[in-house]
């Protein structure tokens, strides 16, 4: 028989067969031990599952705030995804995976120890370091605004930054915002409106835009 | 005709700047029903100050979308690679 089978022990026994591989952060995830014929549900994952995985990274990097936990968060949700996928509808394939990985991300906060809490700023100096240095012309036509936007956003407090990110940045619409934070839609809508002010009333502070109307 | 116009909160009619000013958000975000986006677009080609006020959280909005920054390759394609993997055949769950 030549069916394949996840391997989700952490701890291969002898004789098991199949090939290990690792997470960024160290910890042992699934590989495959052989290869079988696609079936609908390979179908379906490919449809509804892979254009997804730029904007899964990117929103479990605004979750996170790390990019080795945010691979593993991704991986796990494409894991539980796949699992799932006979009794997903086909409707909302993102709005779906969000709360996939949503879970996959509770669920790695908890396995956690506090003392293994990642620097939040960790992410972004990963994402940073990764980048080619600009070039001087580049340098040259840094925006003054653009900079005063980042200085705003990263003056905000972490759950008025966490909505910008994953509205402005990631391109949630405000129920995959609601969904991947577990909270209501009118709560997302009124973070980011607070959120939005504040950082114009920065802008206005420094000059950058008119002053807000009374 | 005042520019900045306030107390109107009819639900047909023209919105109010306050009204505007809390459905703008939503607006800008492409997050309104086709009947408030066109009402609040009316308003803004029309008052001046609230059209300004638009133009500012465009602006805001444009700074971060240029402040998204590409994702690490190695990251991306490690998991791109995941995904192939499952949806060619090549890994099933038991279960």
């Amino acid at each position: 028989m030549s069916e394949t089978r996840w391997r989700c022990s952490p701890f291969p026994g002898p004789g098991t067969g199949g090939e290990w591989t690792t997470s960024p952060t160290g910890s042992p995830f699934v590989v495959p031990v052989s290869k079988r014929e696609p079936t609908s549900d390979d179908a379906a994952f490919a449809r509804h599952v892979l254009p997804e995985i730029d904007v899964l990274y990117r929103v479990a990097l605004s979750l996170t705030r790390n990019a080795a936990d945010a691979e593993d968060v991704v991986q796990e949700t494409l894991i539980r995804a796949y699992r799932s996928i006979e009794r997903f509808d086909g409707r909302h394939p993102r709005a779906w995976l969000l709360t996939i990985l949503r879970n996959a991300n509770v669920n790695r906060t908890r396995r956690r120890r506090p003392s293994l809490f990642a620097d939040p700023e960790e992410g972004r100096r990963a994402l940073e370091s990764g980048d080619p240095e600009p070039s001087a012309e580049e340098e040259a036509t840094v925006d003054l605004f653009d900079a005063a936007v980042a200085a705003a956003l990263d003056g905000l407090a972490p759950r008025f930054r966490q909505i910008v990110d994953l509205v402005d940045l990631d391109g949630l619409s405000y129920q995959e915002a609601a969904d991947v934070l577990e909270i209501p839609i009118g709560t997302v809508m009124s973070r980011l409106h607070r959120a939005r002010r504040r950082m114009r009333e920065h802008l206005a502070a420094e000059g950058l835009v008119p002053r807000m109307p009374r | 005709m005042s520019w900045w116009r306030r107390g109107q909160t009819a639900t047909d009619g023209p919105l109010s700047c306050h009204e505007v000013a809390e459905l703008l958000q939503q607006y800008l975000d492409d997050e309104s029903d086709e009947v408030t986006a066109g009402r609040v677009a009316a308003h803004l080609d029309d008052c001046e100050r609230c059209g300004m006020e638009a133009d500012v959280y465009r602006e805001i909005k444009a700074a971060l979308a240029r402040r998204r920054e590409p994702l690490p390759d190695v990251s991306v394609r490690r998991l791109r690679r995941l995904g192939e993997r499952i949806a060619a055949g090549g890994v099933t769950d038991p279960g």
